[in-house]
């Protein structure tokens, strides 16, 4: 299989603090795949070598084959990069900024005005052509700067956390303008996201915490491996309840006053559990598994406090 | 490819400077008032040659306190575009990162050339040019100082990290260089220890060239005080050695790598 990127054994120190620990990654041309872990666990730094903006202490990098570490200049050509913050000059128009960041990479004017039509259509923002970037919305200034990362039609993206900060409606649409990217141009994606529950879309996940890779797999499956349900219970005398559900659903993962408990046999009578809580519990919630929640047990163990 | 990219590089920033028009006015005004305040308050204090025969002295160091300001504060300002979103396309885009500094670099003398053009015609209209100057050296006066004023700027900005530098560059750099360069009087009656200064600074020889260039039938004590030779060899030899000083440090990882976690952690953009 030809692997898009290749990792073994990467590795990087900023001072006494490890960031990343021998992490080994294998993901698939034409994946789409999300690097979650929490702020401050490694993912950008990451992405961050695997663009070649930083030297891991040990380790190799290959991304479409090629040695990251020899040859830079030849990976940035192959690839694109949206970072956190917005790669765009705020004082020139939103087809200004495609241009200039189209001439960096080379492309001639014609080729570059074909992709500005039909990226600025894919991304909403025919209309604006002519607006300054300081104008735009963070939604807008958000796909514009996905557009910026593609214009060259790199092999593999890196996007890091592209939803930051923006709304539910503005990340609903830049899901949608990633989806559309993708049917389009069908480049390998790597993508970082704390928010987890959003990388349900994508075809594989690699969970990292403090720069070590914790658990990999097709996001379905993890959760479907994790159980049928969860119960969320919100009580002021966990103890107490915990010692009721123990015994039938396993160590819950105890959060101050919540609970979360798996239930991974799909025809488990919850209404004799409710029996027997009565009405000593603040909440009694029962929903279906996400990734928030593979995260939640991967990372800690059942019985840990404070999530 | 790179042509491509210098070709934008240089684009933008002359589009950035004819939007700031504030700027550009500001950077006509400047040697202005140096010539018609300064100027005629020296001028007419020098008495036996008259303001006029002074004015007309401060030609060449007004031009090239025009490329003073422009050309070094443009290259200087990648200090701020440090923390920009343009330097994040730009240390993505498939070059060396050195290339980063070169293209600056030019870009940044021809910011500098094209506001001295500028002044030049300002001038020209003004009666304190003439065709009567020496053209050719005139040109290429401009252009090596020019590029001395933009390297030089591009190796401050390298070694810095903020903004707030800036007031420091313009007070401890801009204004001493200017002020010790023979821009405004001849360098020849100063104490030895400013006079050594002048010796040093590289800016000296840019205005010492340009005197060669326009102040052709000047007094022995007003003219250029250096071969051309001697002049062009320590501007270029400066520039030179400020730019690959500039490109080598732009090339290291931990500098590099620095500069890939401002423009990650930075929530200023």
């Amino acid at each position: 299989m030809a692997f898009a990127i290749e990792t073994r054994q990467l590795s990087k120190h900023y001072g006494e603090l490890p960031a990343v620990k021998s992490l080994q990654l294998m993901i698939p041309a034409g994946q789409f795949h999300g690097l979650l872990g929490p702020n401050g666990s490694g993912k950008t730094t990451t992405i961050h070598m695997l663009c070649t903006l930083t030297r891991p202490d040990t380790g190799t990098i290959r991304i479409t084959g090629i040695n990251a570490l020899q040859h830079p200049v030849k990976v940035r050509q192959n690839i694109g990069l949206v970072f956190q913050e917005s790669a765009l000059d705020r004082s020139l128009s939103v087809e200004e900024n495609l241009y200039f960041a189209g001439a960096l990479y080379g492309l001639a004017d014609d080729v570059i005005k074909q992709r500005v039509d039909e990226l600025l259509q894919l991304f909403d923002l025919t209309d604006k052509r002519q607006t300054r970037v300081a104008a735009l919305s963070g939604g807008m200034r958000r796909g514009l700067d996905i557009a910026r990362g593609v214009l060259h039609q790199p092999k593999v993206l890196f996007l890091d956390e592209p939803t930051i900060g923006l709304d539910i409606i503005n990340r609903r649409n830049i899901w949608r303008f990633i989806k559309g990217l993708r049917q389009r141009l069908g480049m390998t994606v790597l993508l970082t996201t704390h928010y987890l529950e959003e990388a349900q879309a994508c075809d594989q996940v690699s969970f990292i915490r403090e720069g070590e890779l914790i658990g990999q797999g097709q996001p379905a499956a993890l959760i479907a491996d994790l159980g049928a349900y969860i119960l969320e219970i919100e009580t002021h005398t966990p103890e107490q309840h915990i010692e009721i559900i123990q015994p039938q659903l396993g160590p819950p993962i105890v959060d101050g006053d919540r609970l979360l408990f798996r239930i991974s046999d799909e025809t488990f009578a919850v209404s004799s559990l409710q029996k027997q809580l009565q009405a000593s519990v603040q909440a009694l919630h029962i929903r279906k598994p996400d990734l928030n929640d593979v995260y939640i047990w991967k990372n800690l163990a059942p019985g840990s406090m404070n999530l | 490819m790179i042509r491509r990219a210098l070709k934008a590089i240089i684009y933008r920033e002359l589009k950035r400077m004819f939007r700031q028009r504030g700027r550009l006015l500001s950077a006509m005004v400047r040697p202005l008032i140096w010539l018609f305040i300064i100027g005629s308050g020296f001028g007419a204090m020098l008495g036996q040659y008259g303001p006029a025969h002074y004015q007309q002295f401060l030609v060449p160091g007004l031009l090239c306190m025009v490329l003073l300001f422009g050309s070094m504060l443009a290259s200087l300002s990648l200090v701020y575009d440090k923390e920009s979103g343009v330097m994040r396309m730009l240390v993505i885009a498939p070059f060396p990162h050195y290339w980063i500094i070169i293209t600056r670099t030019i870009s940044a003398t021809i910011a500098g050339l094209v506001q001295a053009g500028l002044l030049i015609i300002i001038l020209f209209a003004l009666g304190y040019l003439d065709l009567s100057i020496n053209i050719g050296l005139f040109l290429l006066g401009l252009v090596v100082t020019a590029f001395l004023c933009a390297s030089a700027g591009i190796l401050l900005a390298v070694f810095s990290n903020t903004l707030e530098n800036f007031a420091v560059f313009m007070n401890f750099v801009i204004f001493p260089v200017f002020f010790l360069s023979g821009a405004l009087y001849p360098l020849q009656h100063l104490p030895p220890l400013l006079k050594w200064l002048t010796l040093i600074n590289p800016f000296s020889y840019g205005v010492d060239l340009l005197k060669h260039a326009v102040l052709l039938d000047f007094h022995e004590a007003f003219s250029a005080e250096f071969s051309v030779f001697h002049d062009l060899l320590f501007i270029i030899t400066f520039s030179i050695i400020a730019l690959l000083i500039a490109c080598m440090r732009f090339s290291q990882v931990r500098v590099i790598e620095k500069l890939a976690k401002v423009l990650s952690d930075s929530r200023r953009d």
